[in-house]
């Protein structure tokens, strides 16, 4: 249930669709989560920031339905989404995955688009715009870690999902790819798509995202864009990575 | 809940999601490396089992009333199908394994349970998947048969299709515990060692428990190997069959409570409970079913068509109470020769053993031991033969009714055949394993159909 108080207006609720209420996830006596909450706004890059074994993986994994909470919800316009029924809204990307690797590249991607009710056109489209045109032919085995990202990352685009969660998007790609598919979320985030990527290359994170949530130890140390950020340190020039050592 | 409204996952497809279920099995190692230990398994067996019965049939030309005994069922298809039941129990399991095992281990099962299909739509997918891979693994066996119909021999549509039906149900139930393995094991070895446990601890409970009666019998009866003896005898149970589609329903459905990696281990445990509950209740339903079918074509489960006509009017309790420990060689005969017959056609049959717990060595002391006694509308007769030849006599007596006269010209006439079976060798370990590896070749290196457009330059979002 979620308090009154906690409910947003309409106006809060148009731009910040998804709302990520208290959510605490204990692994035996560990507790990975504690009471975490925040929103994701529409057509925004959040990047969810923290040291390694902060809990961004298990917080990602939480909103989209995949591991099981202690306590805590997910509301997507004013509604509580539950576990099974997250699929429906948020679409979540793992890390280091390389799906059905004995498959050829193309037959995985028709796969998704199919299984989505995909046009061979948006197959197409979505191919071309991350880069795969090339590998189509090759087995995901065959693929460098590039591609197999690329790969991810189409995927990802191929569903019709509003919210996109992403664990690492820019592991393994050069600082050109890297832009490229900077460009690509904006172009697509301009849509009215939603990235929550979680991300560990503070440069890169700077450079992309538009709200960061600074978590350290499972806990929510910082929610804001780099502006807000700045303001709550008394820091008006930090730069993240100033910001993320001032608060975690 | 409100469904979101930017958004509604629509039903999605079946078709792609078997595509990749069965892309999947045949990319792997696994069935491939099957059916080419498949074929030396199944040809050796069949060569021999060739071999044995050309060595019988050849002794019925000189004594013709050897040739009823000599059916194909138990010559050729049963030591056939054998050497296919060994592999299915031991390889199939690797098979199946593979199309869950997979996608833990790589992580693909956070991406597939994130599609718009329905969990239980998961699973029945590999299942199905499973089921296709089974018949691709029943090729060896399939040209064993065809050469033994090339050879001139005999197969009766009704006893084959009848024991291919077992196996297949027999390989779904491998395939769906090895399911249930994989959904609940980190990886495919912890998933393999579950089903092996399963399957192979069957063998030692077949063993250790064999002609065991009262609690350890009932557990006796749950060896996956039992299941298949019925159907190798040419008999259709519906309580075997309803038992093993509910078991393997049973494996199935504990498979999809277990996949989801986000549902609590509570959830799953509380889930598991019920179903296991469920299955548990349906099986007991299942052992109250007494219906069966001979489909063997000599119609040896069955007493002679005259008898069979007599007994089923026997409507008044029919009581038989023997008087032998279960594992006495005696109790085997009169089981086989007439218990389960008399089960199978009278309406109302009861059957108390009443040694149960006791040995042979306890029991053989005492004066009683060995008489079957049959009582029926207030009367009783005792008899220590184990034919049925003494027995109906005994029945009809008891219920006044005369003995059929047989009817002329119903007798199995038994199918002898001498054949020159060394043809099957190079075809078992040669030609068919050739053919086997050029096709897993051709399957690895084909290209994919690449969709045209993607020829053309461009493409931004």
């Amino acid at each position: 249930m979620v308090a009154d108080s906690d409910r947003p207006s309409a106006d809060q609720e148009a731009t910040a669709p998804l709302r990520v209420v208290g959510i605490t996830k204990w692994y035996g006596e560990q507790r990975a989560l504690a009471d975490v909450s925040f929103d994701i706004r529409r057509g925004e890059i959040l990047g969810l920031i923290g040291p390694n074994g902060s809990g961004k993986t298990t917080l990602l994994e939480t909103v989209a339905g995949l591991l099981p909470v202690n306590a805590g919800s997910v509301l997507w316009q004013r509604s509580s989404v539950p576990q099974h029924r997250r699929r429906e809204v948020v679409f979540y990307l793992p890390d280091g995955v390389r799906p059905w690797d004995g498959q050829h590249v193309i037959r995985v991607l028709e796969f998704f688009a199919f299984a989505f009710g995909r046009q061979p056109a948006e197959l197409d489209e979505v191919a071309r715009s991350v880069g795969l045109e090339e590998v189509l032919g090759k087995r995901v085995s065959a693929l460098s870690k590039g591609y197999a990202r690329r790969l991810m990352l189409a995927l990802a685009l191929l569903t019709p999902h509003p919210v996109l969660l992403m664990d690492e998007p820019f592991d393994g790609f050069d600082i050109r790819q890297t832009r490229e598919i900077m460009n690509l979320m904006r172009r697509v985030g301009a849509q009215g798509r939603t990235f929550t990527i979680a991300i560990h290359q503070l440069a890169d994170a700077e450079r992309v995202c538009d709200r960061f949530i600074l978590l350290a130890y499972g806990r929510v140390c910082g929610v804001g864009s780099l502006d807000d950020l700045r303001t709550s340190i008394n820091q008006p020039t930090a730069r993240l990575e100033d910001v993320f050592l001032a608060l975690t | 809940m409100r469904s979101p409204d930017v958004m509604t996952i629509r039903r999605a497809s079946r078709r792609p999601l078997m595509t990749k279920e069965v892309g999947e099995l045949l990319s792997g190692r696994a069935l491939w490396t099957m059916l080419l230990i498949l074929c030396p398994l199944v040809g050796f067996s069949f060569f021999q089992a060739v071999a044995l019965y050309g060595e019988a049939s050849a002794a019925a030309r000189d004594q013709p009333q050897l040739a009823t005994s000599l059916s194909p069922l138990d010559g050729i298809l049963v030591p056939t199908f054998g050497a296919f039941y060994v592999a299915v129990t031991l390889l199939f399991p690797f098979v199946a394994i593979r199309a869950l095992g997979r996608e833990k281990e790589t992580g693909a099962l956070k991406l597939l349970v994130q599609l718009p299909y329905p969990i239980p739509t998961l699973v029945a997918a590999k299942l199905a998947a499973v089921t296709a891979a089974w018949l691709v693994t029943l090729i060896p066996t399939a040209s064993a048969l065809l050469l033994w119909l090339s050879f001139g021999g005999h197969l009766n549509a009704l006893e084959t299709s009848s024991l291919l039906f077992g196996h297949l149900l027999y390989g779904l139930l491998i395939g769906a515990i090895a399911l249930f393995a994989a959904a609940i094991s980190d990886n495919s070895a912890t998933a393999a060692i579950v089903t092996l446990a399963l399957t192979i601890g069957s063998w030692v409970l077949d063993f250790a428990l064999a002609g065991q009666s009262g609690v350890l019998g009932w557990v006796s009866r749950l060896s996956l190997t039992q299941a298949l003896r019925t159907f190798e005898q040419g008999l259709l149970s519906a309580a075997l069959v309803l038992g093993m589609c509910v078991a393997i329903a049973g494996f199935v459905t504990l498979a999809a409570i277990w996949l989801h990696p986000g549902t609590s281990l509570d959830k799953k445990f509380a889930r598991t409970i019920l179903c296991v509950g469920i299955a548990g209740a349906l099986l007991a339903i299942a052992t109250q079913l007494r219906k069966s079918s001979d489909v063997s074509e000599d119609k040896r489960n069955s007493f002679p068509v005259a008898d069979q006509r007599a007994l089923a009017g026997l409507n008044e309790p029919l009581i038989i109470t023997v008087h032998l420990a279960p594992e006495d060689p005696r109790y085997v005969d009169l089981q086989r020769n007439v218990l389960s017959k008399l089960e199978r056609i009278v309406p109302n049959v009861t059957i108390r053993l009443v040694t149960i717990g006791q040995s042979v060595i306890r029991s053989a002391g005492e004066v009683s031991y060995g008489e079957i006694e049959y009582s029926y509308g207030g009367r009783s007769a005792k008899s220590r033969s184990t034919s049925h030849r003494e027995a109906l006599p005994l029945l009809y007596g008891l219920a006044g009714i005369p003995a059929p006269t047989p009817q002329p010209g119903a007798d199995y006439p038994g199918y002898p055949l001498v054949a020159d079976g060394w043809i099957a060798l190079p075809w078992f370990f040669v030609a068919l394993p050739l053919l086997i590896a050029v096709a897993w070749w051709w399957w690895n290196r084909r290209a994919p159909h690449i969709p045209a457009q993607f020829a053309k330059n461009g493409g931004q979002l």
